[in-house]
């Protein structure tokens, strides 16, 4: 798994690995080498005042995490698919590993860095501060997120329709 | 620092024996259930003799009356989930101590004790609340639930305490 503030190969190779996933119909992605696990949904067990986007806590393999809802993060409104996934990211936060609730897991895919885009200073209606890179993917744009700085940040976000 | 050979260790662990086992009280706030050390634990009261103290200087205290003496209560479905639920008939006061003085924990139910292996006891995630880290002596899994467990001298820090006894209420 990469190191905070380290290349991963294959970004010095010019390319990067993400996993690519749905919240709302868009398209997001966040860098596979962050990603430990894929876990189907298991309801968390609540937590007291938690932030308005956490769910709750889990445990994994002797570990306890917390687990974040994308879409509330993103500002979603209405239901939740009834089989989301659980993304388990390391190195994000001071916590060693956080569960990234998404709606659905599309694919893995390799992005060349040269046709990834710049984001506009706001997509989707997410500032992009908070966004890594954009490119096209079955000729829909892919957001590459930046995680860690969306879940230590309380900006509000209000993904657009 | 002494380095223990494997022999040393083995015949260190004979004489140490097992793991010492805390004892825990476990209540139930909302639909969670959270422990509590019997370390300061005093009495388990009825909230009989319970009063709100004015707002909006206190959201979570009330004060309770022990034998004449009025001690601050934190209400613990105010501070976890801050909610003003009415005191269901299950409720009780847990009477204990943090930072030496008494505190009065309201939970919905008191359930049973527990013996909890303290190595077994992990850290909070950062994350999962916006309360003060100090709220919290850990977690714990028992029957594949997890089980938060409070600490008293952190919930004794809380403002609205520090605020009672300083006014001499």
């Amino acid at each position: 798994m990469a190191q905070p503030g380290t290349i991963p190969f294959d970004v010095a190779q010019g390319e990067v690995s993400v996993l690519m996933f749905l919240v709302a119909g868009r398209q997001f992605a966040v860098e596979l080498a962050r990603v430990q696990h894929i876990l189907d949904y298991q309801a968390p067990t609540k937590t007291p005042r938690r932030p308005p986007f956490v769910e709750g806590i889990m445990q994994h393999k002797g570990r306890f995490l917390s687990v974040v809802s994308l879409r509330k993060r993103l500002g979603v409104e209405g239901p939740a698919p009834v089989h989301p996934a659980i993304l388990l990211l390391t190195d994000i936060t001071q916590d060693s590993v956080v569960g990234l609730m998404v709606d659905q897991v599309l694919r893995v895919l390799s992005l060349p860095l040269e046709k990834m885009l710049t984001p506009p200073p706001r997509m989707l209606g997410i500032r992009a501060e908070f966004i890594r890179g954009v490119a096209n993917a079955g000729e829909r744009p892919v957001v590459w997120l930046d995680e860690a700085k969306l879940l230590t940040s309380d900006e509000p976000i209000a993904l657009l329709a | 620092m002494e380095r223990l050979t494997l022999t040393k260790q083995r015949t260190r662990a004979r004489v140490e024996g097992p793991a010492v086992r805390e004892k825990f009280l476990l209540f139930r706030v909302g639909d969670e259930i959270y422990g509590m050390g019997l370390r300061g634990l005093r009495e388990v009261l009825l909230p009989d003799g319970l009063t709100a103290l004015p707002t909006p200087a206190y959201q979570v205290c009330a004060a309770f009356t022990c034998r004449g003496r009025r001690l601050p209560v934190i209400r613990m479905r105010a501070l976890f989930e801050d909610s003003p639920a009415d005191i269901p008939v299950t409720a009780r006061v847990l009477l204990t101590q943090g930072q030496g003085r008494a505190i009065g924990l309201l939970v919905d139910e008191v359930l049973e004790m527990a013996e909890v292996d303290p190595a077994r006891i992990a850290p909070v995630p950062a994350l999962a609340t916006l309360l003060d880290a100090t709220s919290f002596r850990g977690l714990y899994t028992r029957q594949d639930r997890i089980i938060l467990l409070v600490n008293e001298d952190g919930l004794a820090r809380l403002d609205e305490v520090a605020q009672f006894y300083a006014a001499g209420s």
